[in-house]
């Protein structure tokens, strides 16, 4: 079973259209520092959507939600996709 | 008074591969049923249109100072007019930023072609704040 982090970095890859290497970004760096757009940050999170089969609610519609994979982890586990941030 | 512009500019071929990805969880994510409806054309949504109003959205945030907590996209509207122009219209947690941040009055301009849409905020800041963050 593939760990969140993981899932996370493969929807960056495919939704973030990220100028950088995502393997090569560390889970407190900045996304929109390193290039992830306002919105492809959309399509990261209707990804997320799609591969965690959830939906976000709306009080974390919003750029910050996304904005490191930190950030993204405590999201979905604001929302019991998963249990304990690691 | 002071004055501060914001502007913003979003490729039109993101919002059409979201739109054909994600279809109408795309669009019910980011904008108002207001939104919506005034980018239904005979053709399907125009992908133009809400670009433009996506790059609005982004134009009002770089017009707030967003550090602490940025607001859902849905709380900056871009609303027609009964003339047809567009304007701001701000609610919940982002109406409560720009008050508490002195904003008065948003302009707002929008425009595409090219491939690209664009939009330009203006904002009237009172005084007062101008003063106190001196």
């Amino acid at each position: 079973m593939k760990e969140v982090n993981d899932v996370i970095r493969e929807v960056l890859e495919t939704h973030g259209r990220l100028p950088v290497p995502v393997e090569g970004l560390a889970v407190d760096d900045n996304l929109y520092d390193n290039g992830l757009s306002s919105h492809a940050s959309v399509n990261v999170m209707l990804a997320l959507e799609d591969a965690f089969d959830i939906e976000f609610p709306d009080a974390l519609l919003r750029k910050g939600t996304f904005e490191s994979i930190t950030a993204i982890r405590e999201a979905l586990a604001s929302i019991d996709v998963i249990a304990v941030p690691e | 008074m002071n004055v501060v512009i914001g502007i913003d500019v979003q490729p039109i071929s993101e919002v059409e591969a979201s739109i054909v990805e994600f279809g109408a969880r795309y669009t019910r994510k980011l904008f108002t049923d207001h939104e919506i409806e005034c980018c239904e054309t005979n053709a399907g949504t125009s992908a133009a249109g809400l670009a433009a109003r996506f790059a609005a959205k982004e134009a009002v945030l770089k017009i707030l100072d967003t550090q602490e907590s940025v607001p859902p996209w849905k709380t900056i509207e871009v609303h027609r007019t009964q003339t047809g122009k567009p304007e701001i219209v701000l609610s919940g947690e982002a109406a409560e930023l720009a008050h508490s941040q002195g904003v008065e009055h948003l302009s707002l301009s929008i425009s595409h072609g090219g491939g690209i849409a664009a939009a330009a905020v203006v904002a009237h800041i009172s005084q007062c704040e101008v003063e106190a963050k001196r």
